[in-house]
């Protein structure tokens, strides 16, 4: 609320850019001002001071322009099933494309695709209403919502939040095949790292405002006095290492993923019986 | 240690739930339940999404009243709608989302809402107000606005808005899953400082294996039948079951299968961090 008593900066002096498809990850405590920046980077609010530039262009300068950017940045809010508002999963995901004036059967293809790539199979599930659906199906109906407008860049906000393991596990496998298959931008804001650090090339960590680290993802998740610093926790399986490595155990320590651990573990025990 | 009566807060007789409108294809919400929680009891229900918990939650507090079967709140049926406010007082329900449950304009009038409703005198609401708050460690929030409180000190002002009412059991259906680590810490000791101090019976939905390790027992759901029941280092140990539903051991237990299914000899039952890391550190356990 700029100009009013109750002005505050949200974000301060916050410089970065995302490569084409890379995978990022957006960290910081609650309150940190990540949804903020998120909305920024596709034109749903404007810098105060500064600007955002998307494939060199600088976003916001007209109206038309920002139509287009909100077709090739694909950006999903938290909890984005609490926004469902169609009768059928079909209308629900049809709405984007619609907007976009297809003719119904381009829509229905656009539909149909995107249902197929967030993995939900049931073709009877399309006339089905949206809250029938189970909370990780849900989930996974909005994401292929926005799927539907086949963006370039998909901005996500805390998307596992509410999920069970499995529907996180999923979720986050889907979004790494999307980057890594189809070399579709990603960028994730979260308070746990614990599913997403080892799929990550880069890391963004913001504090009250501040972009306070940044960087490819092994060199910031190494610094980690100052990420405990920010009220961020390592994931449990990072904790684990840096604890067995200080009882004396000569493990590596970058080491942010179960299977990855394992091996390490292993071939220390190994080295170790010579 | 919580001092746990074998004295029933709730207890579910062969409940079964449907929600209306539901077609004859899907099976009920919840199918044949029978639960009893004790006073001073810590009990975590584990479940995939869908699996009923949410459901179950809200017939323990009469927001849903079973289809068939009965739930008894104190020895008091929820179907008896004279005796609601009661049963809510008894049972009192924290949401996953803070912003959802927060409906004054400063944290003190927020706390005090539930006891306006009921009409108490002002000098007895100002006494529990600043009781709670002083429990809780929010006295010096109780001017603020709530949408200035971090999710932790929000999700704290809800939890003291309950305790406000004396309840005998709190009920938390996710109460962490939108904080941040530090909040989410914050909240974990809040209510366990509740149950240990205070003896209130706690029971608590929660997806992370971690929190529901603080547990003194484990409830598990698969389609809305209770599938396990024990306690945290059965359960969460138990990762033939948990993997067959969507869910999974704590990281401790997950890291030590798949060191065992390497040649590593473990000990069976590994649940927390601690345990793997002296399992490890200890001695030769490859074959």
């Amino acid at each position: 609320m700029p100009g009013t008593p109750f002005a505050s900066d949200a974000l301060d002096n916050i410089t970065f850019s995302l490569g084409r498809g890379s995978f990022t990850l957006l960290i910081g405590p609650s309150g940190s001002g990540k949804t903020t920046l998120i909305q920024h980077l596709n034109g749903l609010l404007k810098p105060t001071s500064g600007a955002v530039y998307f494939d060199g262009k600088k976003i916001g300068a007209d109206k038309a322009a920002l139509l287009s950017l909100r077709r090739r940045i694909g950006l999903v809010f938290q909890m984005p099933e609490e926004q469902f508002f169609s009768e059928t999963v079909y209308d629900e995901i049809a709405y984007a494309p619609r907007n976009l004036g297809l003719d119904e059967n381009k829509v229905k293809e656009r539909v149909v695709k995107a249902v197929e790539r967030v993995g939900l199979e049931h073709k009877d599930l399309l006339d089905r209403h949206p809250f029938q659906l189970s909370a990780g199906q849900k989930r996974l109906v909005a994401f292929a919502a926005v799927l539907s407008i086949e963006p370039e860049v998909l901005i996500l906000d805390e998307p596992a939040a509410g999920l069970d393991p499995a529907g996180k596990q999923k979720l986050f496998n889907l979004l790494y095949g999307l980057n890594r298959s189809e070399e579709i931008t990603v960028l994730v804001s979260t308070h746990h790292l614990d599913e997403v650090a080892a799929l990550a090339d880069y890391l963004l960590a913001l504090k009250g405002g501040r972009l306070m680290m940044a960087g490819k993802a092994r060199e910031v998740l190494a610094r980690r006095t100052e990420l405990q610093g920010l009220g961020l926790a390592l994931p449990q399986v990072t904790e684990i290492m840096d604890q067995l490595s200080v009882r004396g155990l000569p493990v590596r320590k970058d080491i942010y993923s179960l299977s990855a651990a394992c091996e390490e573990i292993i071939r220390v025990k190994r080295a170790d019986q010579g | 240690m919580a001092v746990v009566k074998a004295e029933p807060i709730i207890e579910a007789k062969k409940i079964y739930y449907s929600y209306a409108g539901e077609e004859e294809e899907f099976s009920p919400a919840l199918s044949d339940v029978d639960l009893k929680i004790n006073q001073g009891e810590y009990l975590t229900l584990l479940g995939a999404n869908g699996s009923g918990k949410t459901t179950l939650l809200k017939l323990l507090n009469a927001l849903l009243i079973p289809s068939q079967g009965e739930v008894l709140v104190k020895g008091i049926s929820t179907v008896e709608a004279e005796q609601l406010e009661l049963v809510r007082q008894t049972c009192g329900m924290i949401f996953q989302n803070p912003d959802n449950q927060i409906v004054a304009t400063t944290v003190e009038e927020d706390i005090a809402f539930g006891l306006e409703n009921l009409a108490l005198p002002s000098a007895e609401i100002r006494r529990r107000v600043d009781n709670v708050a002083s429990r809780l460690g929010l006295t010096h929030l109780l001017q603020h606005p709530p949408h200035r409180l971090s999710g932790g000190e929000k999700q704290r002002t809800a939890i003291a808005g309950i305790l406000a009412m004396q309840p005998a059991c709190i009920l938390m259906d996710e109460p962490t899953a939108m904080l941040d680590p530090a909040g989410r810490l914050e909240v974990l000791k809040t209510v366990k400082d509740l149950n240990k101090k205070e003896s209130l019976a706690i029971v608590h939905v929660t997806h992370s294996p971690a929190e529901a390790a603080e547990a003194d027992r484990i409830v598990v759901l698969e389609l809305g039948r209770i599938v396990a029941d024990g306690k945290p280092e059965e359960i969460l140990t138990n990762l033939k079951l948990l993997h067959k539903l969507g869910l999974e051991g704590t990281v401790a237990a997950e890291l030590a299968d798949l060191l065992r299914q390497e040649g590593l000899k473990l000990p069976a039952a590994i649940m927390s961090n601690r345990e793997l890391i002296e399992s490890l550190c200890s001695s030769e356990q490859i074959s």
